[in-house]
């Protein structure tokens, strides 16, 4: 846009007039936080509910039930649906959580069997304890990093949910969205510990396909199975049943995005006042670099340039703090079991300092083309 | 040689209702070398002559030629190069950027030309040590007399070497001695560089220092004798070419 050798007069114009130039930068961080903060938020729940073809997962719930604490499967029906063409696996899970409602703090319970834990995690890391003392244990519990991170679970630590006492076996990374925030026990613990039907009734099934192109017709077909039962089901891809029970948060999320717009309306205010101050304060000086020989799209560029500076400037320091509050603080907001992750990634990051570059250029285009039109001799007749 | 051509020189303009015409059919011939000086009363149209040769400005009638080319006709960004590379303007405010020292001051012009880091320093240090301001590179507009300020900006009319040195009151805000140091400054730019030198003045003592002097009166010229030139001591010697 610039040479390089004009870099350092932008950068002392920036300056010029520090106070006002430092109150615009610390009005485009905040905006720019809060900014991000949403953008991290809409991220969240586009992971956790976003499908795909690739998805092979999906989730066997109680029939028009939306909570853990009122869907009920007899667990013999994993025979059945194992039988269902298109299945390669099935595991029963029961469904504890301490907050049906959304929360940003919410404990959730897996249980599953055993033998199952070492399949579902396959694509784990585990970052402390082992699973050896997991399935060694009947009360402990495999815990996710989000969970255990805002919580401060360590293994060995034990604790009370839901009236469910487990002892922390270990502490797990998943590149699963559902994983990071709940804690992993065995299930028949579980169903004797939560009630809510007690041994032989779980919460959902998940299931994963072979063919996952062919999911929708394996769901489908699971629901057939169990039309006519006392307890007929609902089988969906694990995202859009997120979406489903998250309904609330994603309409709250969905609604977000006007704030953040609100965030980039005001930062394109902040920084185009600046850049307008900045350039009234300076048509002599303008008329006198064009009467140097500086060409009207040049000065109209070092103008929009101004801009830019300051919106990175103050975009990179929101979006850092946005970031690093993301980041240690481990948000999730949990409805009826489901966790949607707040996940301030490298995409979000740079999203947040591409926008604050593009409404820094907005910001100076009208003034940058207003100080290019301006005729040289009316300038000096002005003054 | 003549390096200034204006036929029938015209410009006018609108004020509200009233059409303002502060140069009527000018006809002027400029020799390539030549010290101009501009007087006239306010309004007369000296500084509107002065911006029409620089380029700034843009008749509305006859022809306005310099160095063979037709500045009228060029585009607004062809005008930006034709100005930075023929013209050096000196205005009587000196119109430094505050923010800039007096070597990037200096330097300004020189950004718009293909030339590296050290191309641009030594054209810079040239112009300063001519102008006799070197010592002061590293100071800020602020921290410098108005004396010093002119030199600083007359260091930077010189530096990318045009043919044509305009100078708009170049005095008018100089205490005597400041203004003769400047007027003896600019003297020597024209006699020993061979830059052609208008310089628009209400100070007959400054005229007194041009080789010509023209009178305008409502816009339209009136020549008078050209005066004996004062005396230029050559304390520093300037060298042809030295700023190129």
């Amino acid at each position: 846009m610039i040479a390089r050798r004009f870099i350092p007069i932008v950068l002392k114009q920036v300056w010029r007039h520090r106070t006002r130039s430092l109150l615009t930068i610390a009005g485009v961080t905040v905006a720019m936080f809060l900014f991000i903060a949403v953008q991290a938020l809409q991220r969240g729940v586009q992971k956790a509910t976003t499908t795909s073809a690739a998805d092979q997962t999906l989730v066997v719930y109680r029939q028009n039930r939306f909570c853990p604490a009122t869907s009920r499967l007899p667990e013999f029906y994993m025979d059945r649906i194992a039988k269902v063409p298109g299945v390669a696996s099935v595991t029963p899970m029961k469904i504890v959580v301490n907050n049906c409602r959304a929360s940003l703090d919410v404990i959730t319970f897996r249980g599953v069997p055993g033998d199952d834990l070492r399949a579902i995690s396959g694509k784990w890391t585990i970052l402390s304890g082992s699973l050896d003392i997991w399935t060694a244990r009947s009360d402990s519990a495999a815990v996710g990093e989000r969970l255990a991170a805002r919580r401060g679970f360590k293994v060995g630590d034990s604790f009370d949910s839901s009236g469910v006492t487990v002892s922390v076996a270990a502490i797990f990374a998943s590149p699963e969205p559902q994983d990071q925030n709940v804690a992993y026990t065995h299930l028949a613990f579980l169903q004797r510990a939560a009630g809510g039907g007690g041994p032989g009734v779980v919460t959902q099934f998940t299931v994963t396909v072979d063919d996952p192109p062919r999911a929708h017709e394996v769901a489908t077909a699971i629901d057939d199975l169990f039309r006519t039962d006392a307890d007929p089901t609902s089988t969906k891809p694990e995202k859009a049943f997120v979406a489903q029970a998250g309904q609330d948060i994603v309409e709250i999320v969905g609604f977000t995005r006007y704030l953040g717009w609100g965030c980039l309306a005001a930062v394109l205010a902040l920084v185009a006042n600046a850049i307008v101050l900045g350039v009234q304060d300076r048509i002599k000086e303008h008329a006198v670099l064009q009467t140097i020989g500086f060409r009207s799209g040049l000065i109209a560029r070092l103008i929009v340039a101004e801009g830019i500076v300051i919106g990175l400037v103050g975009g990179s320091l929101g979006t850092l703090a946005a970031a690093a509050m993301v980041h240690f603080g481990r948000f999730s907001i949990s409805a009826e079991g489901m966790s949607v992750n707040v996940t301030a990634d490298a995409r979000v990051m740079l999203t947040g300092l591409a926008v604050a570059a593009s409404v820094g250029v907005l910001a100076g285009l009208v003034p940058a083309w207003q100080a290019s039109r301006r005729e040289i001799a009316q300038c000096f007749r002005a003054i | 040689m003549t390096i200034i051509e204006c036929t029938r020189l015209t410009k006018a303009y609108q004020k509200g209702d009233n059409t303002i015409t502060p140069l009527h059919e000018l006809d002027l011939l400029v020799e390539q070398g030549d010290f101009l000086a501009l007087m006239g009363p306010s309004g007369s149209g000296k500084t509107t002559l002065l911006n029409l040769i620089a380029g700034i400005d843009r008749p509305t009638g006859g022809s306005l030629k310099i160095g063979g080319v037709d500045i009228a006709k060029l585009s607004r960004g062809r005008l930006a190069d034709w100005r930075s590379a023929n013209v050096g303007y000196v205005f009587q405010l000196y119109n430094l950027v505050p923010v800039l020292t007096a070597y990037e001051n200096v330097e300004l012009p020189l950004l718009l030309h293909r030339l590296t880091r050290n191309e641009r320093h030594a054209r810079v240090q040239t112009a300063l040590n001519l102008v006799g301001i070197a010592d002061r590179h590293d100071h800020f507009p602020r921290q410098l007399s108005g004396g010093q300020e002119q030199r600083v900006a007359i260091a930077r009319a010189i530096v990318t070497n045009p043919a044509i040195l305009v100078a708009d009151e170049p005095t008018g805000d100089l205490d005597a001695e400041s203004a003769h140091t400047i007027m003896l400054l600019l003297t020597r730019l024209n006699r020993e560089l061979g830059k052609t030198l208008l310089v628009v003045t209400h100070d007959s003592k400054c005229a007194a220092f041009a080789g010509r002097t023209l009178h305008l009166e409502k816009g339209r010229l009136i020549e008078a004798k050209p005066p004996a030139p004062p005396a230029v001591p050559h304390a520093v010697p300037l060298s042809a070419g030295a700023a190129a």
